[in-house]
């Protein structure tokens, strides 16, 4: 193969070379011999090879044998769908769990919120009434008998004054439909109620403001205490250690 | 996934056929494409999520060319030597569909033994090049990046390819009945 432009008229026989350079290998295979000797060549064998090759089809075993070992693949991937319906069956459940605390615990959690408004305005109402102490009393081996005949429950009594928390006395104040027992102790100028009364499952948050007012909560047994005051959070804090020292 | 599956049905499986005849042109045996093909088509279906472009033909082509090499390497580490083809049209071309009568299809018998005996001599690199342009009708570029050479290289491949075959084919004189205008 002699002519320069061999490898651009197969080029062009190929469709590769681009519009603008149509007119020039049109021209070049009008006078040069070799590469219209060329152009037939491919031609032919092009026609020969498409004849001969292009219509060879995949023999019909072969095409059903690989239909056969793509169905066998799907099997595979409907395993790991298996996997993927207990993976989602699994987190369902755990959606569903989470979804049903949402409904029910956060209310239930918010129903007890009214309780603490009870108690602050329990507490308030007790200071700026005279019904502050129903049973005045430094002695809890009298304010402890008097609960019994007019309260529900029976809470831990007893006065911390050298401390410097002295106990005053106690009351019952109607909270939560039951008829809870308040004791009360002065702290410096803060009066302290600690309230009782029978506990329910809803639980009570240990510390919680309102108001400016502190309220700290524990429980023993099924008796829940609260003590509300406007006292310093340390104070009550203390409080509420020697209470809870004291075995009812 | 049925999804899966109707998507190789109506994308990748009408290009069985091609990714067959390349399958017999880059193997030495009828079986051994056989496998190849069955290899690609399995590999191509698990990959078909990776699968984006619009060239699924070039695509499949690709996976076959590489099951090829994979097969090759393979045999050769296995010491394994496989028996000479025997370019026989009745074990592998023999579905060809333009056959006018018996004695036509006698000749074009013979003219296409004789075009496998010319194809087999050439080298790998450029019947391969070859098979791709002439039958699957692949331009350079697509060419270029399947067999991973430049462009230049798929042209001068090309070119000694059809060289050789008109060589061989002036001498073996191929009737005039095989010439399509």
């Amino acid at each position: 193969m002699s002519c320069p432009e061999s490898l651009q008229s197969q080029s062009y026989f190929d469709g590769e070379v681009d519009t603008t350079a149509v007119p020039n290998m049109e021209r070049h295979l009008e006078s040069c011999t070799e590469c219209l000797g060329l152009f037939e060549n491919l031609t032919r064998s092009r026609g020969a090879l498409r004849l001969g090759y292009g219509n060879m089809r995949a023999p019909s075993a072969l095409r059903s044998r690989i239909l056969r070992a793509i169905d066998r693949e799907i099997p595979a991937k409907a395993a790991w769908r298996v996997r993927s319906f207990w993976w989602g069956a699994v987190s369902g459940l755990g959606a569903a769990v989470a979804a049903i605390f949402v409904v029910f615990f956060v209310p239930l959690l918010a129903s007890n919120q009214p309780i603490a408004d009870d108690l602050v305005a329990a507490h308030m109402r007790s200071i700026q009434s005279a019904r502050l102490i129903e049973v005045v009393s430094a002695d809890r081996h009298t304010v402890k008998p008097w609960f019994a005949g007019h309260a529900d429950v029976s809470p831990v009594v007893a006065d911390f004054t050298s401390q410097g928390y002295t106990l005053v006395g106690g009351r019952v104040d109607n909270l939560d439909h039951q008829r809870a027992a308040v004791v009360v102790y002065r702290h410096g100028a803060h009066v302290i109620n600690v309230f009782s009364w029978r506990a329910d499952w809803r639980p009570m948050p240990a510390e919680l403001s309102r108001r400016g007012y502190h309220m700290v909560s524990w429980r023993v047994g099924d008796l829940q205490y609260c003590a509300v005051s406007d006292a310093g959070r340390n104070e009550m804090a203390a409080l509420t250690r020697l209470i809870r020292s004291i075995a009812s | 996934m049925d999804d899966m599956r109707s998507r190789f049905d109506a994308e990748v499986l009408p290009h069985l056929d091609a990714a067959y005849r390349y399958a017999r042109w880059l193997s030495r045996s009828p079986s051994d494409a056989d496998d190849v093909v069955q290899e690609a088509m399995l590999r191509a279906f698990r990959g078909l999520n990776a699968l984006h472009g619009s060239n699924v033909k070039a695509w499949l082509l690709t996976i076959v060319r590489n099951c090829h090499w994979t097969a090759l390497k393979q045999m050769q580490r296995r010491g394994f030597v496989p028996l000479p083809d025997e370019h026989c049209a009745a074990d592998g071309y023999a579905m060809i569909s333009t056959a006018a009568g018996p004695e036509g299809a006698a000749i074009q018998r013979d003219a296409e033994r004789t075009l496998d005996e010319l194809i087999a001599a050439l080298p790998l690199d450029q019947r391969e090049v070859l098979h791709l342009r002439e039958i699957e009708d692949m331009d350079y570029r697509e060419i270029a990046n399947m067999t991973e050479v430049p462009i230049g290289t798929v042209m001068s491949r090309l070119a000694r390819a059809r060289a050789a075959l008109k060589v061989h084919w002036s001498v073996r004189c191929v009737g005039e009945q095989l010439v399509v205008p």
